[in-house]
């Protein structure tokens, strides 16, 4: 074939990466939402669309309107009503905007494969007919054509829009500021819902349109339009004409690569870039581009809002406090020796969850400490992986054979450098940027590593052995245990003392934490280092569960998935890494494969109603019920800080401050936002009615619970009965470790 | 400082329910009234149930300290903020369920303390917004009213000073035509001389017969300016009445930053 034929066959998907480029960019610029979801909403619609045509047996020019007009738009205006504006309405960052629409993504994926399966389907329909025009001498597909008029057409009508027109400026409006919008008579809803539909239709125009192009499977179509993203990062996520042009031009570009033939191993990378230009475009893109015109005031990054809490405590912490600190860790460890009393098929189900709470570790230290979005975790993990087989195999860089477990462990810390090189760009990335770096790499990892049978065939899995022993089913979980122990250790020296500190200071604000000696750049790379060896270690414990490496195991999409479900489990909690791994395992053993997905799909759109994710929710809930059971026992007030006011007027001196040695009221963190009177005065008293029946026993420590979390928001509380008001008060001291006295005073034993 | 029922009684002692003038008050219709209204933020009640009656035509100063519940006080009645109890009604129409959008297009203005512009929007696009918004579309008053935005048409909102931001804010509040404005902190930030002009164009829109609220911690100049005068100390009202009635306790009280 001639240059000129090749870069006419590939017209067609060069109009379909800019059609989907453009839907990517409409949505952005007109919600400020960077949507990730595009290849999942496009697939889903796809599969409808497919599913309308094949086997209801409807015409192709209806089931096209349905799909285009009705379904598509009904998407988007759904996903801007129920998630999107929730999370406009607290102003919430473009980062959590960003995991919103991984969720949804997340959630159309487990969708389609919940109703569709993952196995391809060759089938897919096209809305045009397969006639060819002659231009020239040579013929070109209507198809193609058709989707190079589409663009024309939307370039221009949206161009138009965004340029001069009321609506346009109404759009730039509300994407600015979408209360001060309100504030001035624009119905920024209406807006916003306008945007997200037009984008969601372009999304399902895309599907459509790249269907029959290829064999259409659940995950392969997704990715497809994500690499797409190559070219709203050209666009510098603002112009269209840009946009289009790279979208040609990669295409172009793709095919006539065709032409050129290379030996050795040059070869074998160009055949790999034959088919895969658009994402390590994406790549070298975010590398080159300078600077996105990214909307807002540039708080992409903030992933504060899911990661809640903040530095653990530094100072002495009181015999409860740790005692309840030691008995949690003991409960989460039994719950993990769990399985080992399982049957033998369901301990090994069970092999996956160290493995996977390792994975989650790892984006624990990378988002939850250092505030970093990762979506390239899979490629660690494999990295991990394959570099460990390959040593136990005797394979890698001529070394010699080494016994698995310690394969294991070289093999995580090989991965170390790749993670401090692939930390780079992180030092002057941020938020969106960082989030698509982080993609790009993990995906081009997958393409010219994991799915290269030079690298990754004839691998085979030995069982471990130790001290000349092979490890049976039961020592191997024990060993996992023992690796997750090692990363749970990790996780701890990053959170305490100074470097955990330093590293809360980098994510909640660098350029504060920069200004006040902290040495950002290091303590970056350092999180980046630590968090690709704990993700090797976790890839290469999930290849040994399995007994085989899969390519599939460490896909791109694996890693928003997993990125996803420990945000949605807490991304600063390492408890919460561990339950979501017990979680997604129990769900795909439990429940139909894809399970998991969905599950973590709909909890992820929860975040609109819930910052912080579960574990922040969880924590939250407890403190709630604890304020509504208190309010309850304070007699005649509506709110614990009209009763704190009135008792600290009253009374002066309340029991409470006396008793509670050391207890103050932290910051506004009360009921109250108007923390005053020389913060003195947030004392409550529980006075049980005279003559009320005493508590039970359950009741009696509901109460104490209660009193516990109440202090923990800061507010000192106190239950005595309104005739022995005094003797509690000496009682009181004592706490709950000491002898209880038959009401006792409840302590607040949580130091400043 | 104490919530004191007597205080919030007072409320009604300047106009009476029905929201005729009262003789001896001698003040207009009520434009808005707030009774026993709840609001906040998550799960912070700032607002504790106040009664407000916001006379129409006339200036009313919301006095108080820092968090007493001025700006809560301001967006709630903007619909920014939902109503957790009590009811918010204006002209004796309950506009408790009504959007912000139909609040704004129907003339309830608030400029707000912060982001009272569109940073990344060109002055002239500010202006066009809130003008096509308001049904008329011609900039030219707000120009006029404030004649140094003339130059700065095609700038970028947010790379402007800070009184000059405060400005272009006031200057969209005047293209709303709303019938009632208020103003969260006019003299935030702003040098005293700046303060006092903005000051002083808000005493003409008064006299133009527009309602105007007054969030402000500058105690003086709102007072000057004002016909009424509430003081909110911790989301209850310790006083209302007429600046003259004022005592220096309270004013003390409500300058107390």
């Amino acid at each position: 074939m001639t240059s000129i034929n090749l870069a006419l066959t590939a017209i067609s998907l060069g109009a379909i990466a800019a059609l989907s480029g453009i839907g990517v960019l409409v949505t952005y610029r007109t919600n400020g939402v960077l949507n990730f979801a595009q290849g999942g909403i496009a697939t889903l619609v796809a599969y409808v669309f497919r599913e309308m045509v094949v086997e209801w047996g409807l015409p192709i020019w209806l089931a096209a309107v349905l799909a285009l007009a009705v379904l598509s738009p009904g998407i988007g205006l759904l996903l801007e009503r129920l998630v999107f504006r929730p999370l406009a309405r607290r102003r919430a960052s473009a980062a959590e905007s960003l995991v919103a629409s991984l969720g949804v993504l997340v959630l159309t994926l487990g969708m389609t494969a919940g109703i569709w399966g993952l196995g391809s389907r060759g089938d897919a329909p096209s809305i045009f007919p397969a006639d060819t025009v002659k231009i020239g001498d040579t013929r070109v597909g209507v198809d193609a054509l058709a989707e190079l008029a589409m663009v024309a057409v939307f370039c221009i009508v949206l161009g138009i829009l965004g340029a001069k027109t009321k609506f346009g400026r109404q759009v730039r409006a509300v994407v600015d500021d979408r209360q001060l919008a309100e504030l001035s008579g624009v119905p920024a809803d209406k807006v916003a819902a306008a945007g997200w539909a037009l984008g969601t239709t372009m999304a399902g125009l895309t599907g459509i349109l790249l269907a029959p192009q290829f064999r259409l499977t659940p995950y392969g179509l997704t990715l497809l339009v994500l690499e797409t993203f190559a070219v709203v990062v050209a666009a510098r996520l603002a112009s269209l004409p840009v946009a289009v042009l790279t979208a040609l031009g990669i295409a172009v570009a793709q095919s006539e690569l065709k032409q050129v033939t290379l030996d050795g191993d040059a070869g074998t990378v160009l055949t790999v870039l034959q088919s895969n230009l658009f994402i390590v475009m994406l790549l070298v893109l975010l590398l080159v581009v300078p600077r996105l015109r990214e909307l807002g005031n540039g708080d992409s990054g903030s992933t504060g809002s899911f990661s809640s809490r903040g530095a653990p405590p530094s100072g002495p912490v009181s015999r409860d406090e740790a005692r309840r600190d030691v008995l949690g860790k003991l409960g989460g460890a039994a719950l993990l020796m769990a399985p080992m009393t399982f049957a033998p098929a369901d301990l090994r189900s069970a092999f996956m969850v160290p493995a996977l709470a390792l994975i989650f570790l790892s984006l624990v230290i990378l988002t939850g400490y250092s505030g970093q979005l990762s979506l390239g975790v899979a490629g660690y993990a494999g990295l991990g992986s394959l570099f460990t087989l390959k040593l136990a195999n005797g394979d890698l860089f001529g070394l010699p054979a080494v016994p698995g477990i310690w394969a294991m462990f070289i093999g995580a810390i090989m991965v170390a450098p790749i993670g401090l090189i692939t930390g780079w760009p992180a030092i002057r990335r941020r938020g969106l940027v960082l989030a698509l770096t982080t993609f790009a790499v993990g995906a081009v990892v997958s393409r010219f590593v994991f799915e290269q049978p030079d690298f990754a065939s004839g691998l085979y899995v030995d069982p471990l052995e130790l001290f000349g022993a092979e490890l049976g089913d039961k020592a191997f979980y024990l060993f996992e245990l023992f690796c997750l122990g090692l990363g749970l250790l990790v996780v701890r020296s990053l959170h305490h003392g100074r470097i955990g500190r330093a590293l809360l200071a980098v994510r909640d604000h660098s350029e504060g934490a920069a200004a006040v000696g902290v040495d950002v750049r290091s303590l970056k790379l350092l999180a980046f280092t630590i968090s690709s060896a704990v993700a090797g270690l976790g890839g290469a414990l999930l290849t040994f569960s399995a007994s085989s490496f899969s390519t599939d195991d460490f896909a791109p999409m694996q890693s928003l998935l997993w990125f996803t479900a420990v945000v949605v489990f807490g991304a600063d909690s390492a408890a919460g890494a561990i339950i979501a791994a017990g979680f997604i395992v129990a769900i795909d053993v439990l429940a139909p494969a894809g399970s998991s997905i969905l599950a973590v799909g709909i909890l992820a759109l929860s975040l609109g109603w819930l910052p912080g994710g579960l574990a922040s929710a969880v924590r939250g809930g407890i403190a709630w019920v604890a304020r509504v059971l208190a309010d309850e026992f304070v007699p005649s007030a509506h709110t614990t800080h009209a009763a704190a006011n009135r008792l600290a007027r009253a009374g002066g001196a309340v029991p409470g401050m006396a008793g509670a040695a050391g207890a103050t009221r932290h910051g506004a963190a009360g009921s109250s936002g108007t923390s005053g009177s020389g913060g003195s005065g947030g004392g409550i008293r529980i006075v049980l009615p005279a003559g009320a029946p005493r508590p039970t026993p359950l009741g009696e420590t509901l109460l104490v619970a209660v009193a516990n979390h109440t202090a923990r928001s800061g507010l000192t509380l106190e239950m005595l009965p309104s005739a022995r008001a005094g003797e509690a008060d000496s009682a009181e001291r004592q706490g709950l470790a000491g002898p209880r006295p038959h009401l006792p005073g409840v302590p607040v034993e949580r130091g400043a | 400082m104490t919530a004191n029922p007597a205080a919030i009684g007072d409320t009604h002692l300047a106009v009476d329910p029905n929201g005729a003038p009262t003789a001896e008050a001698g003040l207009p219709a009520v434009e808005l009234r707030l009774e026993n209204a709840r609001a906040g933020y998550r799960t912070i009640e700032v607002l504790h149930g106040i009664d407000m009656a916001i006379p129409s035509g006339a200036v009313t100063a919301l006095l108080g300290a820092n968090g007493a519940g001025k700006s809560t006080t301001l967006r709630t009645i903007a619909g920014l903020i939902p109503l957790r109890g009590g009811s918010l009604t204006w002209r004796g129409e309950q506009i408790t369920k009504m959007t912000t959008t139909n609040r704004a297009k129907r003339g309830l203005m608030l400029v707000p303390d912060e982001r009272a512009v569109f940073a990344t929007l060109s002055v002239r696009d500010n202006l066009q917004i809130i003008a096509e918004a308001s049904g008329h579309p011609d900039i030219t008053p707000a120009l006029e009213a404030f004649p140094r935005l003339q130059e700065r048409l095609s700038q970028r909102a947010g790379s402007m000073s800070g009184g000059e931001r405060r400005m272009l804010a006031l200057a969209r509040a005047l293209l709303a035509r709303p019938s009632v404005l208020m103003v969260d902190e006019l003299s935030l930030g702003l040098s005293p001389k700046v303060a006092s002009e903005l000051f002083a164009w808000l005493g003409t829109v008064a006299d133009a017969g527009t309602t105007v609220i007054l969030a402000d911690q500058y105690t003086e100049e709102a007072l000057a300016l004002a016909d009424m005068v509430y003081v909110l100390h911790r989301g209850e009202i310790t006083f209302a009445g007429t600046p003259a009635e004022l005592g220096a306790s309270e004013l003390l009280a409500a300058s107390a930053s």
